[in-house]
């Protein structure tokens, strides 16, 4: 008994040691704020288009590569970054455009299982144009100068990185909060998570509100792709891993809820953290059995509505 | 209320039921005799749709009991209480579009002949006849093959009466059975289903919001309002009840249904 | 029904007469093609007749494609006993694994359901990744070789054909059974078949458990076939595949998802050698099929013959 308990305590020996604490957390929490670009996204699309785009992560990686082509077309320095960050973000914008009035639309009243497909093609033909475009090999992009190296904070040093990312995800996240509470916007798309009918009987130009609401999500992610180009190994095959950690988050946050996006998305990037100190092997599997519970207990997660 | 043969078809004491801050069902004390063509009445929000949802299953009420054929049935599962002897029809008109005419009925045969797990025979052949039987009683004669989909409301409606029947129900309840329907419609849509009732032998109870279709064939009227019986009894008494006057807004009940 | 006997007749022939027309090479996409169509039939046992869109049934040809090969490779018994059994055993698995993933997962329905059976599925994907000593990691389970006569491909073919028809026919029969009008229902009104005295979760579940089953067999076959298993085929990706099978030759007769089997695995084979982008050329493909063809090889024919 006394050697089990002990073999069950190695896992979380580390809690001893508040560096190591205190960079996963610093690690979970900044790539938390980058999964909640995807996520929010793509719990957003959810609510108001009710389709499950399998290809979010395809647009986060979209978002990468275009950070590594404008890298490399312009010089390096903190000005480019910002052009990095804004092409990104805008290149996305106007895909998601196209994707949505040139495919998605025309399958609204079609059954799931053609969503579904048009999705998965979209994630087969991005994942390949990213290979004919950019190659099979891993790119990566320099850290901005102004942001390189490393921080003192209560004591510890923070990769300067990091910190900004979490600055930058809750720039994001209360710029959402403001778009959608504070505009008219805003509030026809929290009203469309709620109840799609009521939009109708509102007056709403729907067909404006799914492309733009799928052009943000669109954004999202390329910014976030944008922003993770320095910290992330920009490959092929990078669409196929990010969607499921997505996934896990809007399922456990709420599917249609931002704010649940963001919870989750905290949940999910601490749990990775420090589930890969405790449990090496098993962190991931983690992840899928809190989505399969959260599913069969409360599958609107913890900000979303039953409906 | 009773008839001289004793236990009632169906009985319910003290049935409640809360949804958040409202209290749907407050109480609610009912008792059908066997034979009876029942109708419940009641303003909207009075608690119509949630007393038949909780009697059938489908909701389980907070407290009071479910007394269907002498047993307690508050609890059991909406479809083994199909299977007991409780039929349902619905508001809006529920049936499988998909599937044909022949085969709407053809399913619901299957189910009561409890073929429902055999796997191996063709089914195509099966109880082809009773469903042409149904059909015929309920006055739908055209061509079986049609997917369900097709009909028109009203034969939708009929078809939803005769998937009802085939499962042999001792009570049936109907749902607002002739929502959407024109006036003249509704009194033959009705009279079809008293006088199919009468012929098979089945207890109906049936909401709903027409006052001519209800005087034209309910033997006894339940009056539901904000979740409580407020009178019951013969179509003369309820007309004449003061109470049920004053809930419908101080307008006189007449034969020809509600006059302003 | 006359005009069907000749097709079938036919269609027989051709079937048992191809190891004499047709290379090697043709003959293992020729097994391809009966195990995937009988992995797109399995499914579409769930969509088009139960109306369930799972988004995790490839997880169920992995299983089964895994059960035969721990079969073979680590169980310790003699190759012919194990190649004897390894069809039962990939369907029993697979009806195990789906009998619990679809006890959980058709008590939720729509997007829900859908969602559980990815969730499971990458549960298993990450199992058959980590738990390197039982099933090879990343490089699989390797060096599948039927025994004796069963390794020269015109043998294994009618092996599988032995195998592919009779469960075609049996799902056949399941379809066309009272269970099978029961499970049409479901597709058109769930609600309604609970009140006709039904138990809608235990009907989905058995017809999940048994298209499960079905999928675990094709996999199976395949490996043998190919000779190895990979957690690929567990990918959350793979799940694609059964889908625009099934949707490509037409999701509303029986046999449409085995023609679109048949084509899908054809243009892959055919694509593949050409070019490394085969997911280009297929997503291509299934935006024509979803945007233009939407009811399937079959309801081309169909539209055809009106």
């Amino acid at each position: 008994m006394q050697s089990l308990l002990e073999t069950f305590a190695q896992h979380f020996a580390w809690m001893h040691n508040p560096v190591v604490v205190a960079r996963q957390a610093l690690a979970g929490i900044s790539n938390g704020m980058l999964l909640f670009l995807i996520a929010a996204g793509l719990s957003l699309i959810f609510g108001v288009l009710r389709i499950i785009n399998f290809a979010h992560g395809a647009l986060f990686m979209l978002g990468a590569f275009i950070a590594v082509s404008l890298s490399g077309w312009l010089p390096d320095g903190s000005a480019s970054f910002v052009a990095m960050l804004i092409g990104a973000t805008a290149g996305l914008a106007v895909i998601g455009v196209a994707i949505e009035s040139g495919l998605l639309r025309r399958i609204y009243r079609a059954p799931h299982e053609f969503q579904l497909l048009l999705t998965f093609a979209l994630v087969f033909i991005l994942g390949d144009a990213v290979k004919l475009i950019w190659g099979n090999q891993d790119h990566s992009v320099a850290t901005p100068p102004l942001l390189v190296g490393s921080t003192q904070a209560l004591g510890l040093t923070f990769p300067t990185y990091r910190l900004f990312l979490i600055a930058a995800g809750i720039a994001v996240a209360l710029g959402l909060w403001w778009v959608l509470h504070k505009t008219r916007w805003g509030i026809f798309v929290r009203a469309a998570t709620m109840d799609r009918a009521m939009l109708g009987a509102l007056g709403v130009n729907t067909r404006v509100l799914f492309t733009t609401v799928f052009a943000l999500g669109a954004a999202l992610a390329g910014l976030g792709g944008a922003l993770a180009a320095p910290v992330v190994s920009i490959g092929p095959g990078l669409h196929v891993q990010v969607i499921i950690d997505a996934f896990v988050v809007v399922v456990i946050g709420g599917m249609g809820s931002v704010m649940g996006a963001f919870v989750a998305s905290l949940l999910v990037g601490l749990v990775n953290a420090f589930g890969i100190l405790a449990f090496p092997g098993l962190s991931v599997v983690l992840t899928f059995a809190c989505m399969a519970v959260v599913l069969i207990v409360r599958p609107w997660g913890l900000f979303g509505s039953p409906e | 209320m009773m008839s001289a043969a004793g236990i009632p078809i169906l009985q319910v004491t003290a049935l409640a039921k809360r949804f958040g801050g409202l209290q749907a069902l407050d109480g609610v004390e009912l008792a059908v005799a066997p034979g009876e063509f029942r109708a419940i009445i009641g303003p909207n929000g009075a608690g119509k749709s949630t007393f038949f949802n909780t009697i059938t299953g489908l909701l389980r009420p907070d407290s009071g009991r479910v007394i269907f054929e002498g047993r307690d049935v508050a609890g059991t599962a909406p479809h083994l209480l199909v299977r007991q002897g409780m039929g349902r029809t619905f508001q809006i008109t529920s049936m499988f579009p998909d599937l044909s005419v022949r085969e709407n009925l053809q399913v619901a045969l299957l189910a009561h002949a409890r073929r429902n797990w055999s796997i191996w025979p063709y089914a195509r052949q099966m109880h082809t006849e009773r469903a042409h039987e149904l059909l015929h009683l309920v006055g739908l004669p055209g061509d079986a093959g049609l997917p369900a989909g097709t009909l028109a409301h009203g034969d939708q409606k009929r078809l939803e009466l005769a998937i009802a029947l085939a499962g042999e129900p001792r009570l049936l309840l109907l749902d607002e059975p002739t929502a959407g329907m024109a006036a003249q419609e509704r009194i033959e849509s009705i009279s079809l289903v008293h006088r199919l009732a009468t012929q098979l032998g089945v207890s109906c109870v049936f909401t709903e919001h027409d006052m001519a279709v209800v005087f034209a064939v309910a033997t006894n009227i339940t009056v539901l309002h904000q979740g409580r019986v407020l009178a019951e009894g013969s179509p003369a008494q309820v007309r004449a009840n003061p109470l049920v006057q004053q809930v419908y807004l101080g307008e006189s009940i007449t034969s020809e249904g509600v006059c302003r | 029904m006359s005009r069907k006997v000749p097709i079938a007749l036919g269609g027989a022939l051709a079937l048992a007469a191809l190891p004499f027309a047709i290379s090697d090479f043709w003959i293992f996409i020729a097994i391809e093609v009966l195990a995937f169509a009988l992995y797109a039939v399995s499914f579409n046992v769930l969509l088009g007749y139960g109306g369930m869109l799972s988004f995790g049934h490839a997880a169920f040809f992995g299983i089964g494609a895994y059960a035969a090969a721990l079969l073979v490779k680590k169980a310790g018994m003699a190759p012919g006993l194990a190649f004897a059994l390894f069809p039962l055993a990939a369907m029993a698995a697979a009806a195990l694994v789906a009998a619990i993933i679809g006890f959980f997962s058709v008590r939720r329905s729509g997007i829900y359901f859908g969602m559980l059976t990815f969730a499971f599925q990458m549960l298993l994907y990450t199992i058959a990744l980590k738990a390197t000593g039982l099933t090879g990691g990343d490089d699989g389970i390797t060096g599948l070789k039927p025994p004796g006569a069963f390794a020269r491909p015109a043998v294994y073919y009618y092996f599988a054909l032995a195998i592919t028809v009779p469960a075609l026919y049996v799902l056949y029969r399941l379809v066309s059974s009272p269970f099978g009008t029961i499970l049409r229902a479901l597709r058109s009104n769930p609600r309604r078949v609970q009140t006709i005295g039904v138990n809608v979760r235990s009907h989905q579940l058995a017809a999940f458990v048994i298209s499960g089953a079905f999928a675990g067999l094709a996999g199976a076959l395949f490996a043998m076939s190919s000779g190895n298993v990979f957690p690929g085929w567990l990918n959350w990706t793979a799940s694609a595949t059964p889908i625009v099978m099934a949707v490509l030759g037409g999701v509303s007769t029986f046999l449409g998802p085995a023609l679109g089997a048949a084509v899908y695995v054809v243009l892959e084979v055919m694509i593949s050698g050409r070019t490394e982008y085969w997911p280009l050329a297929m997503g291509v493909i299934i935006l024509a099929l979803v945007l233009l063809m939407p009811a399937g090889l079959t309801g081309l024919a169909r539209a055809r013959r009106t």
